[in-house]
């Protein structure tokens, strides 16, 4: 065992215990060590097991259900585009059409350089402002294809502190329930 | 109780219990409901929607009068009975429901030939007019005509099939782990196996994953089954409708007759229907989903370990050692051969070792063969290397014999453990288990210095250091004492001798246990509190770990420990001596033991020994006889000069008996009774073919004292062997003797009766004639393969059995009196061996988190690669001057070693180095074995001592 991997372990076995509620179950401990961690790690799912005293298997059973968890350890920035009714009217499509093509990707996905994620989210909450998009949990909303790119950018180039989502603090999909 | 209650199907009246689903009901009255994912024993599920009926739901209370009730379509899988439920199964709506729900569930599996015509006409080398993919064709899956969702179409055919179209998943096989083949092509998502896996196992190796149209059985991220805990059970494969989950083994063969008998490698009994083909080859092993014992549920041995029986390397014919060499002779050659040096001998220069695996007619002529035609005592099984943990028994009760019933353990309220593999060993003894203590109904208390499989579901695991099972067992005995937590009602009334038994209690002071075990006294105090307040309570135990001649008193400590408690004589409490041969206790039951005869009468008692002179007509020898470790002890020396041996012995080869090579080589003349040309089978000087125990009919007696038939299942072509017990008869007549002539297994039995009264009322006859028939509908209905062949299962009896119309006794000793034995501290055995300072404890489990491996494929197989653990007392690690995450050497006596990371641990005791493996790389070797029969040399897992080195 590595070292690295004993750390993800600790930190993962800290956020399951530190749930601010009574009752754990195996999804309050998987949101606990995504937010944690910013995905599930084999090691976050063995801590789940033990800590609800079950197998893997059942805990993989449950994460494996909900497309908002990750498995693999997420890009550097996230961008979610809307894709609800409301936004889908108001045109999420282009937007997001724009967006792969600037990302060079087919569908929602990690780009190969590991910089940007792109989800689609089936509702961000935010109708009113639609067409809304995300930038690492920080919403945008009356978005247009043109705004999307220059938001990206932004983003890219550091105007946005990284990972805004994962300081506690939860917002749009970094922690939905 | 269910209350008796009548409900309406299809316009007929059935009378049923109120504890039913609607299916069940209607199923066992005789009115078929199709079903997929339903299951006999498991928890209603819902998922295929196959058993979909219209229920009759009365108006409500307020409706106009006259209102005609409402007819609701519903899965009757989910529905419970109540009375007067009216319910239609067969009508046009029902019809149109399943019609749809069969059109789902085909578009998840492959449907060319269900849907076809021709289905009952095409071979697998036919040219498909209809272009169906060889993939998808019912002829090349391994379940063909076994499966149900093909029966399922049979019985629900339907006029026109939708275009839903199936789109073959290209998922890889899943051949790669041990026994047996996972195709989820074929996977109709019933769920089965995850529940029985969950539900009746409790071991989740599986789960649902994804969702929608992505759902599917899989283990965490798609781990092999080596990665995921699997214990080999087979429950999965038993309960799979479909092609998805199919033994490796004789995976195409198609059984053409089955029939039932009970498994030879553990003293649980599991009934299991073996199927056998057109060319009497046992192909498939199926546990009986009725059996008293098992319930449907076998293990890694009776699911995948039979298959030894047709063996290509079994012996074929008699064998003679002529100028030093075996050669094949005729039968007469081999008895004369047999006869003529076995006659050389007289009294305890011979002793007769005997097979765990005889039936119990078998075990009763062997030790009449001892006893009459050689004039000795010795007579024993091989796997008798314990007998303090039956003798025990007898010292406080009179007899050796376990007192629960497995059915009885899930209503045990509390359960300890002591030293016991028993997941790996007594395997279903732990199902029960299992499933109460995750129903959270049932206290577990392990008592091992190993980490097993069991401990990881303890409520409490108590790790003493080895070999002070009694010192822990006594310091519990005294804390319940102390805290005045016996039960008064039950010493007043059954128990004799309990002040002088509270006297000897005066050493097991916490301080002196904690010294000698390691475990302090809150440990104590809450095993104690566990047990005493927890009734009923089963003690299980084998003891393993007792070593230093500590096994009769430590057993005898837990017989006071249930005294105490009012643990006996009661359902789902007392004792249960977990032993290792299938028919262990019935060697105790016929008398083949030194110290006993026939009926578990002691060997040196007066009225006893004439008893059963007389009803042999020949005396009964009243010398000592050896036990087996005496016999190869006094072998070596030149005491015992011929033997005769029946089968062959892990404890033979893994030094339990010392070096038995040297034994063998020493005897002047040897007899081997074997299905295989064993290394001890090679030192014989007549060697006979021994049928295996398919081949015969007889009578095992499991560990709860259940005595279950034998049959003949089949016959290997290939080889000329005969039944033990009529080699033994045929030899004991050309010897000679009398009383050897008997017609079949029964006539054994009935002199048995005679000379042991609680077998008077057991017959094979009896046994078959009393099985309860079981509802069986047409061979047209798509049933599970486990209810298929299901239709008269033998209960068995649980003897005391004295009479042909007596029921048979499942609770024991439920009256008289007992008297508790008294303790006596014994000093843990001492370790100032220089050279070997510690003691090894090795265990086994299933999972181990922490612990990161990787499964690397080895040709067609995985096999598991991994760092080593090999975990240390802080204490001993700094006297030692080891420090954590070192390389380090653990040498045992026996010359094993293993190299690995040193861990510091406080829960290992000080003084003990402590290694565990995964069950996956037992699973890996024996499925890698070329043992012929591998399942019967499982290495044991017992303390040794041991020393550390740096590597």
């Amino acid at each position: 065992m590595t070292t690295t991997s004993d750390g993800v372990r600790a930190k993962a076995r800290e956020a399951i215990r530190n749930q601010p509620y009574k009752t754990h179950t195996i999804l309050s401990s998987l949101l606990a060590v995504q937010d944690a961690l910013g995905f599930l790690p084999p090691e976050g799912l063995d801590e789940v097991a033990r800590h609800r005293n079950t197998t893997v298997n059942e805990v993989w059973g449950i994460a494996s259900f909900y497309p908002n968890f990750r498995f693999t350890a997420p890009a550097k920035h996230v961008v979610e585009v809307c894709w609800g009714p409301t936004c889908h009217v108001m045109g999420a499509q282009p937007i997001l059409r724009g967006l792969l093509q600037r990302l060079g990707l087919h569908a929602e996905g990690d780009t190969p350089d590991g910089a940007v994620t792109l989800k689609m989210n089936t509702c961000l909450g935010v109708c009113a402002h639609a067409p809304a998009m995300s930038f690492d949990h920080r919403l945008a909303g009356h978005m247009s294809p043109q705004k999307a790119l220059a938001g990206l950018e932004k983003l890219r180039s550091g105007d946005q502190p990284a990972h805004a989502g994962h300081d506690g603090a939860r917002t749009a999909s970094g922690g939905a329930r | 109780m269910p209350k008796e209650i009548k409900i309406k199907v299809n316009g007929q009246e059935i009378a049923t219990t109120d504890d039913k689903m609607v299916i069940q009901a209607a199923n066992d009255a005789g009115i078929y409901i199709p079903y997929l994912c339903y299951h006999p024993g498991m928890k209603p599920y819902g998922a295929c929607r196959m058993c979909m009926v219209q229920v009759e739901m009365p108006p409500p209370p307020n409706a106009p009068a006259g209102t005609a009730p409402a007819l609701v379509m519903q899965a009757s899988c989910t529905v419970p009975v109540r009375d007067g439920l009216v319910v239609h199964t067969t009508n046009e709506p029902v019809q149109q429901t399943r019609d749809v729900i069969m059109d789902l569930l085909l578009s998840e599996h492959p449907h060319g030939c269900l849907t076809c015509h021709r289905i009952d006409l095409c071979g697998p080398q036919d040219i498909c007019l209809r272009h169906v993919d060889v993939n998808d064709r019912c002829v090349t899956c391994p379940k063909n005509e076994r499966c149900e969702l093909k029966d399922t179409t049979r019985f629900h055919t339907q006029k026109q099939y939708s275009a839903l179209t199936y789109q073959y998943r290209n998922l890889q096989v899943e051949t790669k782990d041990p026994f047996f083949d996972r195709d989820y092509n074929l996977c109709i998502v019933c769920a089965r196996c995850v529940r029985a896996c969950d539900e009746l196992r409790g071991d989740v190796v599986y789960g649902m994953t994804e969702r929608a149209g992505q759902v599917l059985v899989g283990t965490a991220l798609g781990s092999s089954l080596l990665e995921s805990g699997c214990e080999f059970c087979g429950a999965c494969i038993d309960v799979c409708p479909v092609g998805a989950l199919v033994e490796k083994e004789n995976k195409w063969e198609r059984p053409s007759r089955v029939m039932q008998s009970v498994c030879d490698e553990c003293p649980v009994g599991c009934q299991i229907t073996y199927e056998v083909n057109q060319w009497e080859k046992v192909v498939r092993a199926i546990p009986e989903l009725n059996a008293p014992a098992n319930h449907g549920q076998a293990c890694y041995k009776g699911k995948f370990g039979y298959s030894y029986v047709n063996h290509k390397q079994r012996i074929k014919r008699p064998m003679v050692r002529r100028d030093g060499e075996l050669r094949q002779v005729s039968w007469e050659e081999a008895f004369a051969a047999a006869a003529e040096g076995l006659a050389k001998y007289k009294g305890n220069q011979f002793a007769l070792i005997a097979s765990p695996r005889n039936t119990n007619e078998e075990l009763y002529v062997a030790q009449k063969f001892a006893r009459v035609v050689m004039g000795t005592n010795s007579v024993d099984l091989a796997t008798n290397d314990r007998p303090g943990v039956y003798e025990a028994l007898a010292d406080v009760f009179g007899v050796s014999a376990g007192m629960v019933s497995i059915d009885d353990l899930n209503a045990a309220k509390a359960v300890l453990v002591v030293s016991a593999n028993l997941t790996e060993e007594q395997n279903v003894v732990g199902v029960p288990i299992k499933q109460a203590v995750r129903a959270g109904t049932q206290q577990l208390v392990v008592i091992d210095s190993r980490e097993v499989e069991l401990t990881r579901h303890a409520t409490l695991w108590l790790r003493p250091y080895p070999g002070t099972d009694l010192a822990v067992v006594g310091g519990i005995l005294r804390a319940i004492v102390d805290e005045g937590l016996v039960s008064k009602e039950f010493i007043d009334a059954r128990v004799d001798g309990y002040d002088d038994f509270v006297k000897s209690l005066a050493p097991f002071t916490p301080e002196a246990v904690e010294r000698e075990t390691g475990l302090g006294p809150d440990r104590l105090l809450a095993a104690a509190k566990l047990l005493a307040t927890n009734a009923p309570a089963v003690f299980a135990y084998a003891l393993d770990n007792s070593v230093g001649g500590t096994r009769r008193p430590t057993a005898r400590a837990l017989a006071n420990l249930a005294l105490i408690t009012g643990n006996v004589g009661k359902p789902g409490a007392g004792l249960m001596p977990l032993r290792r041969g299938a028919n262990d206790q019935g060697a105790l039951d016929m008398g083949a033991e030194p110290f006993l005869l026939p009926g578990q009468a002691p060997f040196n008692n007066v009225a006893a020994l004439k008893r059963i002179s007389r009803a042999w007509g020949a005396p009964v020898p009243d010398r000592e006889g050896l036990r087996v470790a005496g016999a190869f002890a006094a072998a070596r020396k030149g005491d015992v000069k011929a033997m005769l041996v029946i089968g062959d012995h892990l404890t033979f080869e893994d030094g339990t008996f010392g070096d038995t090579a040297a034994a063998f080589d020493k005897l002047e003349f040897m007899v081997a009774l074997d299905q295989f040309l064993s290394p001890t089978a090679q030192k014989a000087d007549v060697v006979f073919p021994a049928a295996a125990w398919l081949e015969k009919q007889g009578t095992y007696t499991n560990l709860e004292r259940r005595v279950q038939p034998l049959r003949r299942v089949f016959k290997n072509k290939a080889v000329d062997s005969r039944a033990d017990l009529d080699i033994l008869c045929a030899l004991a007549q050309r010897m000679g003797a009398d009383g050897f002539a008997y017609g079949d297994s029964d006539d054994v039995l009935a002199e048995l009766g005679m000379v042991a009264p609680a077998y008077a009322g057991i017959s094979h006859r009896r046994l078959l004639a009393e099985a309860v028939k079981t509802k069986k509908p047409s061979n047209d209905n798509p049933l599970p393969t486990q209810v298929l062949y299901s239709d008269a299962v033998p209960m068995g009896l649980q003897w005391p059995c004295s009479a042909a119309d007596h029921p048979g006794t499942p609770v024991p000793f439920g009256e008289g009196k007992f008297t508790l034995a008294v303790l006596s501290w014994r000093e843990r055995p001492k370790h100032d061996d220089a050279q070997f300072p510690l003691m090894l404890t090795h265990g086994r489990v299933l999972l181990q988190s922490g612990h990161p491996m990787e499964v690397v494929p080895q040709g067609k197989l995985n096999s598991i690669k991994r760092e080593e653990y090999v975990t240390l007392h802080p204490a001993d690690a700094a006297r030692m001057k080891f420090a954590e995450g070192q390389r380090a050497r653990m040498v045992a006596a026996t010359g094993k070693s293993v190299t690995g990371t040193l861990r510091l641990s406080e829960q290992v005791p000080p003084g003990v180095v402590s290694l565990t493996t995964l069950f996956g790389e037992l699973a890996v070797e024996l499925e890698a074995s070329t043992h012929p029969d591998p399942m019967n040399h499982v290495p044991r897992l017992e303390a040794v001592p041991a020393r550390m080195e740096p590597a």
